[in-house]
């Protein structure tokens, strides 16, 4: 039979599958132009960087998936011998399979080389990542072909499954760190630069986030490296970007004291008096401070020893009360404190007719303070970490900072007042700060002061 | 104590490393000062600071004149002949001979060794004489005697500014201090006082007045067993005095012998020799007490006052010594200046139980800011660190 014959013999057995597969044919590249049209307009909606990855993994493919489908579509309304349909059929779903696993692979392998540099990834890491995405893919999609052409795969796929568990059980940590990698680099909630704090009081500006750890350079300059998954499943604060960064650091100081005794005494106001002009700047400088470094945790009396002792040891209340009432705030050096508190004392004594005498054992004793200063860890750049800062030095380290340098050193305002103008250029916070009168605090209330200020100023 | 705390001790202590503290006193056991030691140089080596401790030899005869010496430092009416002087002399001239001094710091608690420091010349290093007694009204025969090595040292550090005398070298004030996690000062459970109690066979069935001291004159047993015997005219309760004895105090046993006889077997008087090391039953001692007593007529400092506030126990105790640096009178505890007094205060405190309550919170949150060990550690690192450099203010 020619060839003619056969054709007018059995036209429908090719016709129908030829048209069968030319309408599904058509129907399929419209619906793809449609779904394409979609998906572009999606891409220019959404903000997701990496969109053109899944666009150009589903582009190419999809030309096969219309062709490969039409085909299935027109071989079910052939007549072909079963056993060759059938043979047909499983070609076409293992073509149609290994496509839909090369897009998958190509989608996969496009965002772990997008987001493993932005992570921080090594390129090491990320080829690795990649080549583990591939083979993992390939491997699902070969069992599933071998699945459809009969062949038994329980005896490969239980062994796969525990060359998986060996590999969990083997990355147990980093698994967590890396998925919490992939979350932060995706999410990009806390990026370098930012400064955060955790739950558990470690805090700083993270320097790096990489696909394992991040990285934070905390206030003591020191670097508190936090795996990846303590962020994620933890409370972070984060404060943002940096703020103005100053000419200077601020270096803040540890201070702390000891007593030295002079061996001089008084017992009465012109004893007091005279050695009152005597002594060292020191001297007087201890018997008006030492009660607020030392009594910190009360709340701030008007007072110095020189009126306790004229009350309690004199009886002299009208004199203590005149000396209790010194603003020593507004003095600028010792010295003019000195004048201050003598020329309160001769006054009064120069109006008494009978001097009175301490007893014995209630004499003034003058003690000065050597004040010992060492470098804290605290060192800060901004005024964000300059408030943290605030939050965690010593009550000695505020002392110093606020008292002893402007009193003592006799710089005229305090060493806070001085950065904040001097090296940050932020004279209206430093006004506002030099203007803080220390001495109606006590030094927890001065603390709280400050930082109240300081956070004002950020916000 | 904070974290700043700690840390601020480790700075400091990383300031002194490299450097021999050498603390020289005269017994290992017994009494403040080797009480304060005993805490005191294993925290320093915590702290980085090789700390380290030694003690002079001396015979019984050498002891009973500083024994003498303290009594007379203190105020006391002592006979004090050249022989004393010659036998205190001689034994230091031995001590100097034969004691190893090896110390960058040799640091000299109280007058027993003080005249190690004729070695100075020789070996150079800083001297430094730690003085825990008053010596605010002493004898002067002895007070000059020992002012001639006391001017040699470089610096002096006395507990109270009113034991500071005129003197030309710096003299620098560190109150003692107290361990709070030590046997003697921790928390007890209520079933191991109850059971210090039993052993030492104090019933709890009235108020107990206890005073904790050696048997020394200065501790003025006697006028505490007066005192007590006033009180319980009209209030039933019953009076603890418990002692020990120290190596360099052989009047102890005179003493002891005394109070008991004058005790006179009562059953509501307690007198109780405990063994050195008993801190745990002291500790418990203090925690039945309804007061504690420190009735001393001379004190250096008078750490049992500081232990008793610590228990915030409400305290009678003389304005001697250190006594009023640890009791603001009416604010942290009472004062007294006799007999009378005494017993009228302790009759106060059983009559008002809700004042004697406040009076002993108050005492320990004094002690917890000033008293403790931490604050001595510090000031003793700063002192190290400050020796040697005439500045006011020390950049380190």
């Amino acid at each position: 039979m020619s060839v003619l014959a056969w054709f007018i013999a059995n036209w429908s057995a090719v016709l129908i599958p030829l048209a069968v597969f030319t309408v599904a044919l058509i129907a399929m590249f419209w619906l793809r132009r449609r779904g394409r049209v979609w998906l572009f307009r999606w891409v220019r909606r959404t903000k997701w960087q990496a969109d053109s990855i899944l666009v150009a993994a589903l582009d190419g493919p999809s030309l096969m998936w219309c062709l490969i489908l039409s085909a299935l579509l027109a071989l079910m309304v052939s007549s072909v011998l079963a056993e060759w349909k059938d043979a047909a059929v499983k070609v076409l779903w293992t073509l149609f399979l290994a496509s839909i696993a090369l897009s998958v692979v190509n989608v996969l392998s496009g965002l772990v080389g997008f987001y493993g540099p932005r992570i921080k990834l090594p390129t090491r890491s990320v080829l690795l990542l990649q080549n583990v995405a591939r083979i993992l893919i390939i491997a699902i999609a070969f069992l599933i072909a071998l699945d459809i052409w009969g062949v038994p795969t329980t005896p490969l796929l239980f062994l796969i499954g525990v060359g998986i568990l060996a590999a969990l059980f083997g990355f147990r940590d980093a698994v967590p760190n890396l998925v919490a990698g992939f979350q932060l680099g995706a999410s990009q909630l806390i990026r370098a630069g930012d400064y955060i704090k955790l739950e558990t009081g470690e805090e700083g500006y993270v320097t790096d986030v990489n696909w394992r750890t991040t990285r934070i350079l905390a206030l003591d300059q020191s670097t508190i490296i936090v795996p990846n998954s303590r962020l994620v499943q933890g409370r972070v604060v984060n404060y943002g970007r940096p703020l103005k960064k100053a000419a200077a650091p601020f270096r803040f100081n540890s201070r702390t004291h000891l007593t030295e005794l002079t061996g001089m005494k008084a017992s009465n106001l012109k004893e007091l008096a005279d050695l009152l002009r005597q002594v060292p700047d020191s001297v007087i400088y201890y018997h008006t401070h030492h009660f607020f470094e030392e009594h910190h945790q009360l709340t701030p009396e008007l007072s110095n020893d020189f009126a306790i002792w004229a009350s309690d040891a004199l009886g002299e209340d009208v004199l203590g009360e005149s000396l209790a009432s010194i603003d020593t705030f507004a003095f600028p050096n010792m010295a003019a404190l000195r004048d201050r508190l003598i020329g309160i004392i001769e006054d009064y004594s120069s109006k008494q007719l009978y001097p009175r005498q301490a007893m014995e054992g209630r004499a003034f004793y003058f003690m000065k303070s050597v004040s010992v200063v060492l470098p804290s860890r605290y060192v800060v750049h901004d005024l964000r970490e300059f408030v943290e800062a605030l939050r965690k030095i010593t009550p000695g380290s505020l002392y110093f900072h606020m008292f002893e340098s402007r009193l003592r050193l006799g710089q005229g305002r305090n060493d806070f007042s001085i950065w904040l103008d001097e090296n940050l250029g932020d004279k209206e916070l430093a006004d506002e700060v030099a203007h803080l009168d220390p001495y109606t605090y006590t030094l927890e209330g001065l603390r709280s002061a400050l930082i109240q200020l300081i956070e004002k100023r950020i916000k | 104590m904070g974290r700043g705390t700690i840390e601020e001790l480790r700075l400091l202590g990383g300031r002194l490393y490299g450097k021999v503290i050498q603390n020289i006193n005269s017994t290992f056991t017994g009494g403040g000062v080797a009480e304060i030691l005993s805490r005191m140089v294993p925290l320093l080596g915590e702290l980085g600071v090789d700390a380290r401790w030694s003690v002079i030899k001396g015979d019984d005869e050498f002891f009973q004149v500083t024994k003498k010496f303290h009594n007379a430092l203190h105020g006391r009416s002592e006979s004090i002949g050249p022989a004393d002087f010659e036998i205190y002399i001689e034994n230091s001239r031995r001590n100097i001979a034969e004691m190893e001094l090896y110390g960058d710091v040799i640091f000299v608690h109280d007058p027993q060794p003080v005249a190690l420091v004729s070695k100075k010349k020789e070996l150079g290093r800083n001297w430094i004489w730690r003085c825990h007694i008053d010596v605010s009204r002493p004898n002067q025969d002895v007070w000059r005697f020992l002012e001639a090595f006391v001017v040699q040292y470089d610096a002096a550090v006395f507990s109270a500014p009113a034991f500071s005398p005129m003197l030309p070298v710096r003299q620098f004030l560190i109150a003692p201090s107290i361990d709070p996690v030590s046997d003697k000062n921790r928390d007890l459970p209520q079933s191991v006082v109850n059971s210090v109690a039993e052993k030492y066979g104090v019933p709890l069935d009235k108020p107990v007045i206890t005073q904790v001291s050696r048997f020394d004159y200065l501790k003025d047993p006697i006028g505490v067993i007066e005192a007590f015997r006033l009180v319980r005219k009209s209030i039933n309760c019953r009076l603890v005095f418990a002692g020990g004895t120290a190596t360099d105090d052989p009047e102890s046993d005179k003493v002891l012998a005394e109070v008991k006889e004058r005790a006179e077997n009562d059953p509501d008087i307690h007198i109780l020799l405990v063994p050195p090391g008993s801190d745990i039953d002291i500790n418990a001692l203090q925690r039945v007490s309804t007061i504690i007593l420190q009735k001393s007529l001379g004190e250096g400092f008078g750490l049992t006052v500081s232990e008793a506030l610590w228990k915030a126990k409400p305290v009678v105790a003389s304005a001697v010594g250190g006594i009023p640096l640890q009791i603001r009178n009416r604010v942290t505890g009472l004062l007294s200046h006799g007999i009378e007094g005494t017993a009228y205060a302790i009759r106060q405190l059983l009559s008002n139980p809700e004042y004697a309550r406040r009076l002993g919170e108050n005492g320990r949150e004094h002690v917890r800011r000033n008293f403790l060990i931490t604050r001595h550690l510090r000031d003793y690192l700063l002192l190290f660190l400050a020796i040697g450099r005439a500045e006011d203010i020390i950049y380190l």
